[in-house]
């Protein structure tokens, strides 16, 4: 039973998958909020990446079907994308095969006001922080 | 022992059905709100001979229907919900018995003049009892902050009196960060004033006078500020005063004219 879970591990190891393992990809901030005055947040992400192998590498956000970026024999990067966001939307990475995502990060978006007016009402219980 | 955490997840699961039938694909708003603050706080007592009431874990449950709203114990019923306003008529419990839950027993030495007593007497402060009060309640809000006004009467027979309320809160958010202060008054009529913070005749002994409290206003200020940690996690953290009415803060029964309270902690937010 433990040999055939360790063969299984190994097969697993060696598929393609495991260049997404290589490639880490890291935006900041990955949180963005939202409320009835500002309903759209203004902000500048920085995407960081890094590979173990040089290579061929595209960055792909969910605002366009084109590359924001590539980079031709690098094994890392970095770009800064201002933009103004109102749904939680995706930054990911490719290789020359664009329809294999390698690694890929997800921004959420978050509302936190409500158009009930209802859910903001105080109430005399015990703090009402949430 | 079971970590808090295990329990939020255990509720989290129990909560998921409802949630995920109330919230489809287009991000409809979830009718529940439900969530759970861990931490700590304390609201101190007014009354003599009284304990602090501490805050470990703050539940807040609540059910938005299109006219129907349950919400940590108030029941309403929207009857204007427009640009401008939304009324609702909300059955709910007073919130001033919760400090007589908290009292104690002691024998008291001297009398009401000070004067030695030859043998000791039990004082305890007087019980009271929670009334069902039913009212309006507006709601108002825009740029400029958020206004509710409420006026309840008691229909439980309890003391028959009637409290006018308006709270003002300015929201102030700066991505993560959530600044809310927030001031108000309260109008407590005579009946209720004098059934919650009078001393009836009976209830008076050698250890205090009987007392009649007439009508007052209360105010409060509080403040809160939370940090979002991630979806569904916030620090939070809260301070509120409330000033009794001079009626109130008269009573025998009472050592101090404030109600000073604060917590801080975890907050957790299920189903966003």
């Amino acid at each position: 039973m433990m040999r055939l879970l360790a063969l299984s591990l190994l097969v697993l190891a060696i598929t393609p998958t495991a260049q997404a393992d290589d490639l880490e990809l890291s935006v900041k901030p990955l949180l963005c909020i939202t409320d009835n005055r500002n309903s759209v947040c203004e902000m500048s992400f920085l995407v960081v990446w890094e590979s173990g192998e040089r290579g061929y590498y595209c960055l792909f956000n969910d605002y366009g079907e084109a590359p924001m970026r590539c980079w031709s024999e690098e094994s890392e990067g970095q770009l800064t994308d201002d933009r103004s966001v109102r749904e939680t939307f995706s930054f990911w990475m490719t290789g020359t095969d664009t329809a294999n995502r390698l690694a890929e990060v997800s921004v959420e978006v978050l509302r936190m006001d409500s158009d009930d007016r209802r859910r903001k009402r105080r109430t005399r219980h015990v703090w009402d922080i949430n | 022992m079971t970590r808090p955490t295990t329990w939020l997840a255990i509720l989290a699961v129990l909560a998921s059905p409802c949630l995920a039938a109330a919230a489809p694909a287009e991000e409809k708003e979830s009718n529940w709100r439900l969530g759970a603050a861990l931490g700590y706080g304390v609201r101190s007592n007014p009354l003599v001979q009284s304990d602090d009431i501490p805050i470990i874990v703050d539940l807040d449950i609540a059910w938005f229907g299109e006219h129907w709203f349950f919400d940590n114990g108030d029941l309403g019923l929207t009857f204007v919900d427009n640009k401008a306003l939304t009324a609702s008529v909300v059955a709910r419990v007073n919130s001033d018995r919760v400090f007589f839950g908290k009292t104690n027993t002691r024998f008291v030495n001297f009398d009401v003049a000070g004067a030695p007593l030859a043998q000791a007497v039990e004082f305890k402060p007087p019980d009271r009892d929670y009334a069902i009060e039913l009212g309006v309640e507006m709601l108002t809000g825009g740029n400029w902050g958020a206004l509710q006004l409420t006026a309840f009467h008691d229909i439980s027979g309890t003391h028959d009196g009637y409290e006018l309320y308006a709270d003002y809160s300015f929201g102030w958010r700066q991505q993560r960060l959530y600044l809310e202060p927030s001031f108000g008054l309260s109008y407590k009529s005579s009946r209720l004033n004098n059934y919650y913070w009078g001393v009836t005749p009976a209830e008076a002994g050698v250890v205090t006078l009987p007392y009649e409290a007439d009508a007052g206003v209360n105010w409060h200020a509080r403040f809160m500020v939370a940090y979002q940690l991630d979806r569904r996690w916030a620090v939070s953290l809260v301070a509120e005063y409330e000033r009794l009415n001079d009626e109130a803060a008269m009573s025998p029964v009472v050592e101090s004219d404030g109600v000073l309270g604060w917590f801080a902690g975890m907050s957790y937010r299920f189903g966003r």
